[in-house]
């Protein structure tokens, strides 16, 4: 039972990543989206799916490891795409940037 | 003592407990048995099978490997004086807790942004904090749990004059206060990191 309830807030939390790199108004903001519901969305549908498939633990136990990578890899690629966009001069619609300031 | 001394000698107070810490990492047996054991136990799950050959074969193989490239993972730990309660506790406590804690922060942090995403209230800026943390493992760490706990994301990291400094994009400025916005921001990762690394 609890499997299918962590699939269903999985891809809830997918979705409303997917509406808010949509509508959110520029690349930094469309970052904070697209990092943490990917992780999350795909961190609840991995356990789920370990919980679900009919296997020998060790298998399940791969998945979890799966999921370890996907949580320490996903926020790492979103930093240097952040980053590098700031370098290469997109402007963040902000109300204040310190990171401008410091790095003329 | 007038009080401008008075921060100055206690920034170097912290500064010479760095110094001498920084020469009291753990010894080279220790750091090799600590990677062992990591290379080990993920050669285990990866290969799945408990038999003679397959331990006999992980084992050697993860011996070689780990006795030339020990700096790696462990260069950055703390060192305590018994290494059995060390690795024992890194492993039964201090990881479990963190990825507990994490998993909710993770949660929340996907339930912030569907409210931003639905009803769009947001009020962005880069703002700079600064970290205790001082090791490039700790840093690394820190700037990931940032970018996963709700309404933050890191976009560099900076090292100036011994101190370390993050720049965060903050989906929501409250303050611009940089020790108000640390508490905000970081809250207790940073205490529960500086547990294990420099």
């Amino acid at each position: 039972m609890i499997e299918y309830a962590l699939l269903a807030m999985g891809t809830s939390i997918m979705v409303f990543g997917a509406l808010g790199i949509l509508r959110f108004p520029d690349v930094y903001t469309r970052l904070h989206a697209s990092t943490k519901c990917d992780t999350g969305g795909a961190l609840s549908i991995l356990i789920a799916t370990a919980l679900i498939i009919p296997a020998p633990p060790m298998i399940k136990v791969k998945i979890l490891v799966l999921t370890f990578l996907i949580v320490m890899i996903n926020p790492m690629i979103s930093h240097a795409i952040a980053r590098g966009a700031h370098r290469s001069g997109v402007e963040p619609k902000v109300v204040v940037d310190m990171y401008a300031r410091d790095n003329p | 003592m007038p009080f401008y001394l008075k921060e100055r000698i206690e920034d170097i107070k912290a500064r010479h407990i760095v110094r001498r810490y920084y020469g009291k990492k753990l010894p080279r047996a220790e750091k090799i048995a600590m990677t062992w054991m990591a290379i080990m136990a993920f050669w285990l799950i990866v290969s799945g099978t408990l038999s003679w050959q397959n331990l006999a074969v992980g084992g050697s193989i993860s011996l070689i490997i780990s006795s030339f490239m020990y700096e790696n993972l462990t260069d950055d730990l703390r060192y305590e004086g018994s290494f059995i309660k060390k690795v024992l506790t890194l492993a039964f406590i201090q990881i479990p807790q963190y990825a507990f804690i994490m998993i909710f922060q993770l949660l929340e942090s996907n339930f912030r942004v569907a409210k931003h995403a639905l009803f769009l209230g947001i009020n962005p800026g880069i703002v700079r904090l600064e970290t205790d943390l001082r090791s490039a493992t700790g840093t690394t760490l820190l700037a990931n749990s940032i970018t996963l706990t709700p309404g933050t994301l890191t976009l560099d990291v900076a090292k100036k004059l011994d101190k370390t400094y993050l720049y965060v994009h903050w989906i929501d400025v409250k303050t611009l206060n940089m020790k108000k916005a640390g508490d905000e921001i970081k809250g207790d990762v940073e205490r529960w990191l500086g547990k294990i690394f420099w």
